[in-house]
């Protein structure tokens, strides 16, 4: 993953496998990057459609809505917090709300006021699971049904429109010949690199996932940083939602359906460990490249829809079970 | 008198881990039907050389014979095969099962899987019975007392048809009405031929129960006694007695006003009623035995355990401390006994461990500066020699005594005026602990005072100005230094003399 590798991934990185065997160590570090480099050589060889700009553009503008998720995903397994499985409904509160309110305040606050609902949304879930100790997944899946029972009522309908078409536009248009999409994921992962690997706020989280009473005994908001990191995923999410329904023009509450899988999967592909501690940005989004080409290829060759989620499945519990055997090794 | 005596015979263990010898040539033997009890300061081997009879570690060299034959337990299930059964302090029970199916847990009776509930409630109905214990076997277990389910954890071991019992501190929750009504206990299986391994600090006990002491001392067996015409004051001569040495004198450093002031605290649990004060410039120790609320003491006025009674008073001024940070805020530092649990964050950078308690300090507009962070790691990977000379190692990959050195730094980075050390130099090499005293003495030299929890007697006594001798949640007051010996500091933290 060297065309994202950043000074911090080097930092941490090259030291974590330091016992194990240099073929690990080698793995661990250009594994990735080689996988990449193998699904585009693959993807170019078996299909003509593959490396074309229209192609790249096509997997980098769907790649987006998912990637702003995954980087608020990082937050919450590098803090110890396992997964946020709120974000589904998070993101159907985002699209519904930034469509639903448009016709009675305007475009820009609906989707203000969507992003910050959904923020409401994640310091529930943070509330819970840092100050309160409840475990995560059971914390995220049980506000994730109640937030999106709670939008759809207040909503009414099944399904909501978008009533401002330029509103559309400006989502699906370029902005210096990049898509506005594109553009925004770009700007949120550059943010979230910064907070957690050149903030205190990321060194603190990275200090809470490593070693929470280490951390706590150091003087480190352990409480409020583990919940920040579910607020943080939960923003991600509510933009993320406020711009696939902008993009779709409509949105049913089970829009964000599947998201939270495809962003843990992209986070725990980019080696972060699921276990906390350890992991940064670049890499869960080099993850995300990762599993995406895959599918890309994947669609292109006609596999079939359930041996696509078949190929991602395995990927998931090999990932994880890699984390397990690196970290034996690793830091025991 | 045969080898077939003996119920157990342990000749030349020895077992070294890394870096440090915890057990060496010890010779352990206990006959059938007695009471063997085994003493020792805190780090004398005690649990060490009970882990190894249990099977849960391996001797790196010596022979274990159990019933006069040889045996090598290379786990835990090869120790209970052979009939040894250990009693924790702390207990392995499932609250949520009744009485008689912990008893038999992992042992249930019955056949093809099913079990036999009636054959089990009416053996457990029997076992209680012998123990003379009335407790309804049919009871879920998390409703009866501590003490009760202590008696449990008993019936469970006896259950099993043991031929050797060992027991940690068994009375270190229990009444005396209570710890009676175990000795009771104790005697008849004794009476029946069980060989009874009786761990604990309590010297009165001991004396009252056990029919043969093994004092322990520093790894080493120092000697076997039949308990008659052994006194509580013997004992402690043989589990204190040795020669000072490889203690760094503290450096007189100028004592000046009372920094921290402790004014009758109490966490409605694990001590009451504490009070001291530590003075500009000296080391205060506070000593005791395990469970004696040191380490309680020090958490809590770090503010990572509650203070329901009593105050703090800092610099003259009140202070009410919740939480590390608001202790770190009034300028107080503590460096864990744990190090690994609660010291270091292992999977980062000496700097970056460093710099965790003061990063708000070395951030602007939310970004750490860059510079800031690296000089501070450098000016104390150098101040205090930390080996490699590299703030960007992982810090779980340095020695123990260079990952302390690391913590210490860590908190003086964030400039306390008070420095609470909890057993600064437990499993760091001799002249990694030269190094940490060193340090600890320039610390007082430039006035600070400091809080020093420590089991070494050696070491608190060539160290610290005056001494805190705790005991069962209480403390003493502050004594100087020279009036006191080890014995002495031994007779107060056991409870055979009294402040």
């Amino acid at each position: 993953m060297s065309e994202i590798a950043s000074e911090t991934d080097r930092d941490s990185s090259s030291e974590r496998f330091a016992r194990g065997s240099r073929l690990v160590d080698l793995l661990s570090k250009t594994g990735l990057s080689l996988a990449i480099v193998t699904v585009i050589l693959y993807g170019s060889f078996s299909s003509p459609v593959f490396f074309t700009a229209g192609n790249f553009l096509n997997i980098l503008t769907s790649m987006s809505i998912i990637g702003i998720v995954v980087v608020g995903m990082t937050f919450v397994l590098v803090v110890g917090g396992l997964a946020d499985l709120s974000v589904p409904a998070t993101i159907a509160c985002g699209a519904i709300l930034s469509l639903g309110l448009q016709p009675i305040i305007g475009p820009v606050p609906a989707f203000i006021v969507a992003v910050a609902l959904a923020g409401l949304i994640g310091s529930v879930n943070g509330a819970l699971v840092g100050y309160l100790g409840v475990n995560p997944i059971i914390a995220t899946l049980g506000i994730g049904t109640v937030a999106l029972g709670i939008v759809q009522a207040a909503v009414g309908g099944v399904i909501v429109y978008g009533a401002n078409p330029s509103s559309a536009e400006f989502v699906k248009g370029r902005l210096f010949g990049i898509p506005v999409v594109v553009l925004i994921f770009l700007i949120t992962a550059l943010i979230g690199h910064f907070i957690l690997s050149r903030s205190f706020w990321g060194r603190w989280t990275l200090a809470t996932g490593g070693n929470y009473s280490a951390a706590e005994a150091s003087a480190v908001p352990v409480k409020a940083v583990k919940a920040g990191a579910f607020v943080i995923t939960a923003l991600a999410a509510g933009i993320s939602g406020g711009l696939l329904g902008l993009t779709l023009q409509s949105a049913r509450p089970l829009i964000g359906q599947g998201y939270e899988f495809s962003a843990i999967t992209a986070v725990v592909v980019g080696g972060v460990s699921i276990m906390g501690g350890f992991g940064s940005v670049p890499r869960a989004i080099a993850g995300l490249i990762f599993v995406q080409l895959l599918t890309n290829v994947m669609v292109l060759e006609g596999v079939r829809t359930p041996v696509q989620g078949f190929v991602l499945g395995i990927l998931i519990a090999g990932a994880v079970g890699m984390d397990s055997a690196l970290r034996k090794r690793g830091i025991a | 008198m045969n080898s077939a005596d003996y119920a157990l015979n342990m000749r030349g263990i020895s077992k070294t881990f890394p870096g440090v010898k915890a057990l060496s040539d010890v010779n352990f033997s206990v006959k059938f039907g007695t009471v063997h009890a085994v003493v020792g300061e805190n780090g004398a081997g005690k649990s060490t050389l009970m882990k190894v009879l249990s099977g849960s570690y391996q001797p790196t060299s010596g022979t274990i014979e159990v019933g006069g034959v040889e045996a090598r337990l290379r786990r835990p299930a090869d120790a209970q095969a052979l009939g040894i059964r250990m009693v924790h302090q702390e207990l392995n029970l499932v609250p949520d099962l009744t009485v008689a199916e912990n008893v038999y847990l992992g042992r249930m009776p019955g056949k093809w899987g099913f079990l036999d509930k009636k054959d089990m409630l009416q053996k457990a109905t029997t076992v209680l019975k012998e123990q003379g214990t009335a407790i309804d076997p049919q009871e879920r277990l998390g409703n009866l007392s501590i003490s009760q389910q202590q008696l449990v954890e008993i019936a469970k071991a006896y259950a099993a048809d043991p031929r050797i019992i060992v027991l940690d501190e068994p009375t270190s929750s229990l009444s005396e009405h209570e710890t009676a009504a175990l000795f009771r206990i104790l005697r008849k299986m004794r009476d029946a031929g069980i060989a009874i391994v009786y761990i604990s600090h309590r010297l009165k006990e001991v004396l009252e129960i056990a029919d043969e002491v093994t004092v322990l001392r520093d790894g080493s067996m120092i000697e076997t006694r039949p308990i008659a015409g052994v006194s509580a004051s013997d004992m402690i001569q043989l589990m204190v007695g040795r020669e000072v040495s490889n203690v760094f004198p503290k450096s007189p450093a100028k004592i000046g006003e009372p920094v921290l002031r402790v004014n009758a605290i109490s966490d409605g649990v694990n001590f009451r009623d504490v009070s001291f004060d530590v003075r500009e410039g000296e080391i205060l120790g506070l000593i005791g035995l395990v469970g004696a609320g040191r380490t309680e003491v020090a958490r809590a006025i770090f503010g990572l355990a509650n203070v329901v009674q009593g105050t703090l008073t800092l610099n003259g001024k009140n202070v009410i401390i919740n939480s590390p940070a608001e202790a770190v805020k009034a300028g107080i530092a503590y460096v864990p006994e744990d190090r690994k649990g609660d010291g270091i964050i292992p999977a980062m950078s000496i700097r970056e461990n460093i710099s965790l308690p003061v990063l708000k300090r070395l951030t602007t507009l939310g970004r750490i500066r860059r510079n800031a962070d690296r000089s501070l790691a450098d000016q104390y990977v150098k101040k205090f020699s930390i080996s490699p000379p590299d703030p960007e190692r992982r810090v779980n990959l340095l020695s123990g005594g260079n990952q302390q050195k690391t913590v210490i730094a860590k908190w003086l980075a964030a400039t306390p005026s008070v420095l609470i050390l909890d057993e600064p130099t437990r499993g760091v090499d001799v002249g990694a602990k030269a190094e940490i005293h060193h340090i600890i003495g320039q610390l007082v030299a430039d006035g600070m005072a400091v809080v020093m929890i420590s089991s070494e007697l050696p070491e608190v006594l060539g160290v610290c100005d005056r001494i805190v001798v705790m005991r069962d949640g209480q403390a003493s007051p502050p004594i100087d230094r020279q009036d006191l010996t080890e014995e002495r500091i031994m007779a107060l933290a056991t409870g055979e003399e009294v402040a």
